[in-house]
């Protein structure tokens, strides 16, 4: 759109061997071919602009590892004899993802990598330092839009929530868009970084399907999409749940109490915070009270008024 | 718009007081300044991680007004174009970063012209409102070339309509007021020692920033109140005292008590087509946030609902403070050198995969958790932005 506009692009691909292992063994997915679908959409997406930026990271479940760039990026291969027509650019691209891939694939996995979740918000932490790199190091007067493409595949985890919250703040703030292609089970976190960030979240039904909705919906670029009807319709078509957990039961609340101090959310009252261990006033509860009272009092008596009439 | 964008590294020096910026550069041997430059570079980035060092307290159900002075001594130019429309501009960053570390707190401003005190913009959680009422003054400002920034300004009269506001929040929140005062003088109808006497007793918090010189009432104000007062030297002098009140002011006298919060769902347009009024801004709409005590809506959050003045929030806002209760640790700097000698052998930093050998930096920054290394890059931007350690989530360290 803006000519002056750099666009970066990080791709998080899911590795979790847990997950890929169980589809390869029920026949319903291979991890090759979607990887194959990846590496065409990434080649198109560098054909779009010559000046486009790419990182793949591959997000295992005990480590997240940057396929492309290659870490030592420098020293420039002779990459003039690849055989085939591809362009050059293309081919030293796929060559270094596809042999980092392969590299990864044949590390073979340990008994502690058996875990059902991958580390997303790790990859998606490491996602954004790379892009505050890429932005730092440009012109000033050039303007970069930047957004990271989650591919995933295995379950949410609990445990990853408090810095998965972190990284989507800071996406926010940095104007970084999160788009998601969920294979496996809906992600009620990736939902929420969509939804905050104002990236787009598509659930892939099947295989087939994968390499058209990269194609269709995640070549576009968020600044594009909102003139398109369809890719601005599908955002708000999902329902995004924000309710809390409380801390003590780990249970969805409606309403609440909330610790002042520590803001931790309890669903019934306690005198004392069971995170920071503050004892609660009793007078501060005697005080609320009467203000509770108060204040409908006072600004009620026009409002009703109104409303009998 | 003449001012120049500050936003980022404003205090490098020669953007600073561009007349000195020789004094501190030194050429090299082989006459290159390149490595001067970047080695002021690096201390400017240095100071900034410092800064964040300092330990919050977590008073965060917070309630600043904003008293901007708009009399004819914002009309001077020592910031340039002119001290008003640099606090404006100043202010809108404010808002942004105020809002990013007080999830649930409020702002509101009111302006002293002519004598009077007039309100700005409402107490209220939501960054856009403000940041509109800013945008609009300051054209109005450029418009009419500061000819609307008259007379004296009254210190009295703005206290106490914010005192007005103030008294009614809930005792456990912050009650706070920053003055930015620009005139020396100030027209007040009574005598102001009552006036503060009496927001003393409210327990509200008086803070001065002052734009041209020490003011014997301002600091007695601050002094008396609990507050801060301080004189601004520069512009980013400026942006520093006004960024000291983003985070919430140590050992505050504030009841500590469980609120109790609504978390109202969201409902999207087309799930229910009925067209209601949002409370808050009074306007129509589809879908949006109800209140689950009584069913009122409102398009944002968070927002203390008008009805049964339940204060209405989504998880994400009471996540986003959660840096707050678990800060990420300062990383520990070691030479390159060293780090090579005690056998690392990583040579990128783990994050952005910037070379950590070469460049104008030879000390690479540890995670003392997680051993991780990074550049001084992502050290800043993960203590100042991310709150947390790419290393860490990726090899499961608890927090
Ligand atoms: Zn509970
Ligand atoms: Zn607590
Ligand atoms: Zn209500
Ligand atoms: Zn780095
Ligand atoms: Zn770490």
């Amino acid at each position: 759109m803006d000519p002056g506009e750099q666009q970066v692009l990080v791709v998080i691909f899911d590795v979790s061997p847990v997950w890929w292992g169980l589809k390869s063994l029920q026949g319903q997915a291979h991890i090759t071919k979607f990887f194959d679908s990846l590496i065409i959409f990434m080649n198109s997406y560098l054909m779009l602009h010559s000046d486009n930026k790419l990182a793949v990271i591959a997000s295992h479940s005990t480590k997240s590892i940057f396929l492309y760039p290659p870490p030592q990026a420098g020293n420039e291969q002779n990459s003039s004899e690849y055989g085939d027509c591809r362009d050059k650019h293309f081919a030293v691209v796929d060559n270094a993802i596809i042999s980092s891939f392969k590299t990864l694939m044949s590390d073979g996995c340990e008994e502690k990598d058996m875990r059902s979740d991958s580390l997303i918000a790790g990859s998606m932490a490491n996602a954004l330092c790379y892009i505050h790199r890429i932005t730092q190091e440009l012109e000033s007067r050039e303007r970069a839009s930047s957004r990271i493409l989650v591919v995933k595949a295995a379950d949410d985890a609990a445990s990853q929530y408090m810095s998965f919250m972190n990284v989507i703040f800071a996406a926010q703030k940095e104007h970084v868009v999160v788009d998601s292609c969920v294979l496996g089970q809906d992600s009620g976190l990736l939902q929420q970084a969509c939804d905050m960030t104002g990236g787009l979240y598509l659930k892939v039904p099947s295989q087939y399907a994968f390499l058209q909705y990269l194609l269709t919906a995640f070549l576009t670029e968020p600044e594009l999409r909102k003139d398109s009807l369809v890719l601005s319709r599908t955002k708000s078509l999902h329902s995004v749940d924000y309710r809390a957990a409380c801390f003590c039961h780990r249970c969805l609340v409606e309403v609440g109490f909330v610790c002042s101090v520590c803001l931790s959310i309890f669903c019934q009252f306690s005198p004392i915070c069971s995170t920071c261990e503050t004892v609660f006033r009793p007078s501060s509860l005697v005080l609320k009270s009467r203000k509770k009272r108060k204040v409908p009092s006072r600004s009620s008596s026009p409002c009703t008024d109104a409303s009998i009439k | 718009m003449l001012i120049m964008d500050e936003d980022n590294e404003k205090a490098y020096r020669w953007e600073g007081d561009y007349e000195k910026t020789w004094e501190a550069l030194r050429e090299d041997d082989s006459g290159s300044l390149q490595a001067s430059i970047d080695a002021e570079i690096n201390k400017a980035k240095k100071r900034r991680l410092l800064k964040k060092q300092r330990k919050v307290r977590l008073g965060m159900m917070r309630h600043i007004f904003i008293v901007l002075d708009m009399s004819q001594a914002m009309t001077d130019q020592d910031l340039k174009p002119n001290r008003a429309l640099v606090v404006l501009k100043v202010l809108q960053k404010f808002v942004e970063n105020f809002f990013d570390q007080n999830p649930i707190g409020q702002l509101g401003f009111i302006i002293t012209r002519a004598k009077r005190a007039e309100s700005l913009s409402e107490m209220s959680g939501t960054s856009q409102s403000h940041i509109k009422s800013l945008m609009k003054l300051s054209s109005e400002i450029t418009a009419t070339n500061a000819k609307s920034c008259t007379g004296e300004p009254s210190l009295q009269n703005s206290l106490e309509l914010a005192e007005k506001t103030l008294k009614n929040m809930p005792s456990h929140t912050s009650r706070e007021v920053v003055v930015i005062m620009g005139s020396l003088t100030s027209c007040d109808p009574s005598p102001i020692y009552d006036t503060i006497e009496h927001i003393k007793m409210q327990k509200i918090r008086c803070s001065v920033i002052g734009l041209s010189a020490e003011v014997h009432i301002c600091r007695h104000l601050a002094n008396e109140t609990g507050g801060t007062f301080g004189v601004i030297l520069d512009q980013t002098h400026f942006v520093d005292l006004l960024n000291d009140h983003i985070d919430p002011p140590s050992g505050m006298a504030t009841d500590s008590s469980l609120i109790k919060m609504g978390f109202p769902q969201h409902i999207p347009p087309h799930e229910n087509g009925k067209v209601s009024m949002c409370m808050s801004t009074k306007q129509f709409s589809v879908g949006g946030y109800y209140c689950p005590q009584c069913q009122s809506k409102y398009s944002e959050l968070p927002v203390q609902c008008e009805v049964c003045s339940l204060t209405l929030v989504s998880a994400p806002h009471l996540a986003r403070s959660y840096h707050h209760l678990f800060p990420l640790p300062q990383f520990s700097e070691i030479q390159y050198a060293r780090y090579v000698h005690q056998g690392g052998r990583e040579q990128n930093c783990f994050s952005c995969l910037k070379n950590l050998q070469k460049g104008s930096e030879s000390s690479v920054h540890q995670c003392n958790k997680c051993k991780t290394i990074f550049c001084l890059d992502c050290n800043v931007f993960m203590h100042v932005t991310l709150h947390c350690c790419p290393g860490c989530i990726n090899s499961r360290c608890e927090i």
